[in-house]
């Protein structure tokens, strides 16, 4: 019986030239969207590329310079000297540390266009070398990406809506309902085979499409292959909760024009005002501590340090070293021991300034996030941001072992210029290697999103259900 | 067949149905008459399970319709004043789905077409989209359904109403022919003339009480219009 | 006779229960937003302010040092708010707050507050400009969507049009009325806004602000108008108000959610932007160049020599420590204009390719001329990073010069604060009002065709309307 609705309501659909036009315009999204995330992915890769191979041409110079001192074939400047390993760690020698692109990061751009996925590192302090940041127009940070993730979370609930509004109020206008109830089925019966085919339908296509689109893209998917299968666990979910919200409208047993204006105006409450009404919280009610606030105490807590200004004059040296008074070599290795000594103290200084400052912010960003159980949209967004790589968790992940690195960087290096030493070689320097997330982390966070959809969801479909009790069908 | 035992419907206390009571048996046609609003289309709504009773009790087969309410859909159909089919299929394709519905999944499409003939639709019309029949043939396809279910008990709304007299008659003969054959059916109608020539018994309906019952053959067609308008006369 | 199908659309519409409902929600939204922007205007500006003072006191305060050394410590540049950001705040989030000025480096503006923001920030802020941009006009679908195909459902088109009342009038009438029922909404946001604009006094001049207030209003009035005839000609060509809906909401979905960002990928397809590292890579080889420093070096001792008929450099009277700072500061300088020019452009053309994509949306010219005239798009960023690095440059040729005149070779030589207080403090100006419209002259064209193609349209189809 469920089988055999679901084959009559498959012919309905498919002989509907409406629902026909959605899908196309579902599949050119998608289409575009998956595209869209693959050039980025591919542009992230090649700057990785760049960054790489100019960290190596680089080096591959500086060697041959360390090598020419050496044997005298050219005349160094005590300030610029290769083998100085302060000019080494903090000028010529640095090293990329790099966050690649998860496999699959095609599925969504997220954060990644925000947040910087490579520095170069260097002994200078830990602010200066995270400061940077990929090149970006704003205005097209502000305008936001067509990829992926935006067109499922807002092009597929608004297309559900458009194929679900009139689950059964269309059979009731239409005349059919009544004939179809004075048979022994039962009104939950056909509405589930009616959603059920649904939700199989919008599934399909978009495993279909997103499947041939990746591979179109040139994504590998044999490498994310359980990625994928999360990603699709996602939208599967997301669409439960769509398909959930329209059979409780539709169990209300009120007309389709009715349904449609109600579905659409709940999604326009979810997906578009509730996220920014979350924005407003937090920019006024409870903002972001002041970066501003946090520059200047940085700022008054260095000049305490830099009392001697000894660095200051160090720096004017080096940039200037034709105008250094005489027994420049001597000059240049004590003013290294004594700017690392005044960086030391100098960061003693500012870390409480800073760590304060990270405390705040993660309290901030703490409380924001609760709000996102409000909304299935924020919480699909985080958890595709997750599953492809490009959220804020990886993000940290990835900082916490950039700062790990600048410490082995230092360490490395400070030794070397307290024992004013040389170097020989250069490859010995410490390199970065990023250890990806444990995958289970990733898990942990996506199932924590997809279950704040799920649940409402599995609710809005149970209380639909019941109310078909008191459907009126004549 | 059909039984209504002190079946009442009452809406915000007023009572759309007041305590009907009436048994048809197989093979009898009851004819319900009576003005808009008296009562005609909540006693059949109430048999199908559309509508909960306020109180009392509509049987069919011998099942309480509220607590088998899925069961006793096997023995009823159901045929609405306008009947409504899915405009993209085919008559043929109507019929089969809803004979699914009613659980006889296993006809095949010469079976099907049996049924057409019976009730009277032309061969070709069986393979055309359902959206360019006409009123009288859309209601020979629900009469269709209603015999491939091999339904016992027949309700019907209205049935006439909009059929020129050739269709009737048509519609007539059919309800003979399905009388014979042992179902009970309840017709809610306007036509005192269909009436009398189809049914088998008469129940006037005023205010939501059946106020007066009699047999068709007691009496003639302008007798039936004196009483039909003397119970109407307020 | 239009005025009195005006005030009937009017009536007509005040009475609509579910007109109450949006007119209330979206007077709440719109009021709240204007409310909150300038809150966080406010504060903002405040912090900004007293940063600059603060920075400005860090460097008189600095005590007797080499100048060079207090060209190397160097002043911060924070990015004041303009007024009307709390209307718009643009690109506000996606720019840095704060940057180093310091010598040799042009630094680039750190601290997006985006970066420190959850990822739900890229679903956008509720400012007013959003509101008005993107809600209002979903609202006005709402209300107008029905104004002729409901007419013509009732059967109260047929005999209006019967009556012998011209549809010129009819279409005329009926925006008058939907426009003063809106206005029912707007004049109290607009009074809201107002309040909120005279409630900054102490930052900077409100006049030239209310010019520019003014001037976005109208615009949004402009805005609205399109909507209002686009709506008002669907309505009348479309076979059945669910039609016109669907089609008009269609309209609203593409214009406010997908051109945007399609238009903004194929801008960026257009003028593809580098990559950091590129952009480093490139300045800092043109940097390191030793040839371009040395011809200058040479070329400026030659004239020294000449001007004071010096055998030598060393006999010159000036110290040529400060000349060749400079000039290595020239040299820079002309790198950092090259490089950084060469990747404004590429926004600059960007945002332009961006503004032309309006040909199909008119909200992308809207969005363009509300950021510009509220002063937070690309175009004053750049303006306040050229003002900055300018401002910089003054810095290194007053510590050079200095230098130059005043140190002697050999002599170790410290300034103090006659010398900090000679750079005068940073000063910024806005763009003027013409310079913000001519440089969108491109948007407001869209926009005035906008306006004109869409009454004509509307016009047209009243005069087309389908009776049945």
């Amino acid at each position: 019986m469920f089988r055999r609705i679901l084959a009559h309501e498959w012919r309905m659909l498919t002989s509907d030239a409406t629902v026909w036009t959605l899908i196309a315009i579902f599949a050119l999204s998608i289409g575009y969207g998956t595209l869209n995330g693959a050039r980025w992915t591919r542009f992230q890769h090649d700057a990785i590329s760049q960054a790489e191979r100019e960290e190596r041409d680089r080096l591959a110079a500086h060697q041959a310079t360390i090598v020419a001192a050496n044997t005298g074939t050219s005349k160094v400047s005590p300030f610029l000297d290769p083998r100085n390993p302060e000019v080494a760690g903090r000028r010529l020698a640095g090293r990329y540390a790099v966050m690649p692109p998860a496999p699959l990061a095609a599925l969504s751009i997220g954060q990644s266009d925000l947040l910087p996925y490579y520095f170069k590192m260097t002994t200078d302090a830990k602010e200066t070398v995270t400061a940077g940041a990929e090149l970006e127009n704003p205005q097209r940070l502000l305008a936001g990406r067509f990829d992926l993730a935006f067109v499922i979370i807002y092009l597929y609930p608004l297309l559900i809506l458009a194929i679900s509004y009139n689950l059964l109020s269309a059979e009731k206008e239409q005349g059919t309902l009544a004939l179809v109830l004075s048979q022994p089925v039962a009104l939950r019966t056909l509405a589930l085979a009616k959603v059920t085919l649904r939700l199989l339908l919008f599934l399909a296509t978009i495993g279909a499409l997103a499947t041939i689109a990746l591979l179109a893209a040139g994504v590998d998917l044999g490498n994310g292959g359980v990625r994928f299968a999360l990603w699709f666990a996602a939208v599967a979910v997301y669409g439960l909760f769509w398909f959930g919200l329209a059979s409780a409208v539709a169990s209300l047993g009120r007309p389709s024009a009715t349904n449609a204006m109600t579905l659409a105006a709940i999604w326009l409450a979810l997906v578009v005002l509730l996220p920014s009404m979350f924005n407003l919280l937090a920019t006024t009610v409870y903002p972001v501590p002041s970066r501003v606030e946090m520059v200047q105490a940085v700022r008054e807590a260095s000049d305490e340090a830099n009392g001697q200004g000894s660095v200051l004059l160090s720096k004017y040296y080096e940039d200037h070293p034709e105008l250094a008074a005489g027994g420049a070599e001597q000059a240049m290795n004590d003013f290294n021991v004594i700017r690392v000594a005044v960086n030391a103290e100098v960061e003693r200084r500012v870390r409480p300034v800073m760590d304060q400052y990270g405390r705040q912010l993660v309290a901030q960003q703490s409380v924001i996030d609760r709000l996102r159980f409000l909304s299935p949209a924020v919480l699909m967004q985080d958890a595709l941001n997750d599953i492809s790589g490009t959220g804020a968790g990886r993000h940290r992940h990835f900082m916490a072992q950039v700062s790990a690195y600048h410490e082995t960087w230092r360490g490395y290096f400070v030794p070397l210029i307290f024992r004013k030493a040389q170097l020989s070689t250069l490859a010995d320097i410490p390199r970065f290697r990023f250890q990806d997330e444990p995958f289970d982390r990733t898990i942990a966070r996506v199932a924590t999103a997809l279950g704040g959809v799920l649940l409402p969801g599995v609710a809005l479909f149970v209380f639909g259900l019941r109310a078909l009790r008191r459907y009126k069908v004549a | 067949m059909l039984e209504a035992s002190a079946l009442t419907k009452q809406y915000n206390g007023v009572a759309a149905l007041d305590n009907l009571t009436l048994r048809v048996e197989p093979g009898e046609v009851f004819c319900l008459l009576g003005a808009n609003g008296a009562g005609k289309t909540t006693a059949i709504n109430l048999f199908l399970n559309f509508i909960e009773p306020t109180s009392g009790t509509a049987r069919i087969n011998g099942l309480d319709v509220t607590a088998h309410a899925l069961e006793t859909k096997k023995f009823v159909a159901y045929i609405p004043e306008t009947v409504m089919l899915y405009k993209n299929l085919t008559g043929l394709e109507n019929l089969e789905y809803f004979s699914a519905l009613a659980g006889r999944s296993d006809y095949t499409r010469l079976e099907l077409l049996g049924f057409f003939k019976q009730v009277g639709l032309q061969h070709e019309a069986a393979d055309r989209r359902v959206g360019t029949y006409s009123k009288g043939m859309r209601q020979k396809v629900g009469i269709a359904i209603a015999l491939a279910k091999g339904a016992k008990a027949l309700l019907l709304d209205e049935p006439t109403s909009g059929l020129d007299p050739k269709a009737s008659n048509e519609f007539s003969e059919l309800l003979r022919q399905m009388s014979a054959d042992g179902v009970a059916v309840l017709m809610a109608t306007h036509d005192l003339f269909r009436a009398k020539e189809s049914g088998t018994r008469v129940g006037i309906m005023r205010h939501g009480q059946l106020v007066r019952t009699l047999g068709t053959s007691e009496v003639g067609h302008a007798d039936l219009e004196r009483i039909y308008l003397e119970q109407m006369h307020d | 006779m239009i005025r009195r199908i005006a005030r009937k659309e009017l009536l007509d519409t005040t009475r609509d229960g579910r007109f109450r409902v949006l007119a209330i929600l979206v007077l709440a939204i719109s009021v709240t937003s204007l409310l909150a922007g300038w809150k966080h205007y406010r504060d903002v500006q405040a912090q900004h302010e007293q940063a600059q003072r603060a920075t400005r006191a860090q460097w008189l305060g600095q005590g007797s040092k080499n100048p060079h050394s207090a060209a190397h410590y160097g002043v911060y540049a924070f990015k004041p708010k303009n007024r009307l950001s709390m209307v718009d705040t643009g690109i506000d989030p996606y720019v840095g707050v704060a940057a180093w000025l310091e010598a040799h480096k042009q630094n680039e503006f750190k601290y997006r507050p985006a970066q420190d923001r959850t990822a739900v920030q890229r679903f956008g802020e509720l400012t007013a400009a959003e509101g008005f941009l993107v809600l209002l006009p979903l609202f006005i679908v709402l209300v107008t969507f029905s104004t002729f195909s409901g007419e013509r459902e009732q059967g109260t088109l047929r005999q209006l049009l019967s009556l012998g009342v011209r549809t010129r009038d009819l279409a005329l009438g009926k925006a008058l009325g939907v426009a003063a029922a809106l206005a029912l909404v707007l004049v109290p946001a607009t009074i809201a806004g107002i309040v909120c604009l005279s409630l900054t006094p102490e930052y900077g001049s409100l006049a030239g602000d209310t010019a520019r207030a003014a001037l976005l209003g109208t615009i949004y009035l402009a805005y609205f108008a399109t909507f209002i005839a686009i709506s008002l000609g669907v309505s009348a060509r479309a076979r059945s108000s669910r039609l016109a809906l669907v089609v008009l909401l269609s309209f609203w979905f593409a214009n406010s959610l997908i051109v945007s960002r399609a238009a903004s990928d194929l801008a960026a397809t257009l003028y593809p932007t580098p990559s950091a590292v590129e952009f480093q890579s490139a300045m800092e080889k043109d940097l390191a160049d030793p040839s371009d420093v040395e011809q200058r070096f040479e070329r400026r001792r030659q004239e020294l020599m000449q001007r004071y008929n010096a055998a030598s450099i060393d006999a010159v009277p000036i110290n040529f420590a400060g000349i060749s700072l400079q000039e290595g500061e020239e040299h820079g300088n002309e790198v950092f204009d090259r490089h950084y020019g060469r990747l404004f452009e590429i926004y600059d053309r960007q945002n332009h390719a961006y503004q032309i994509a309006g040909i199909i949306a008119p909200l992308l010219p809207m969005r363009a001329l509300s950021m510009g005239l509220a002063g937070t798009d690309f175009a004053h960023h750049r303006s306040f990073v050229h003002a900055a690095e300018e401002y910089r440059r003054s810095i290194q040729r007053v510590m050079n010069y200095d230098i130059a005149e005043r140190a002697k070779p050999g002599v170790v030589y410290t300034a103090g604060p006659e010398l900090w207080e000679k750079v005068p403090d940073f000063q910024y100006e806005a763009p003027a009002t013409g310079w913000v419209l001519e440089h969108y002259r491109w948007s407001l064209l869209l926009m005035a065709a906008w306006l004109a193609g869409s009454a004509w349209f509307a016009f047209s189809s009243a005069s087309h309307a389908r009776v049945d």
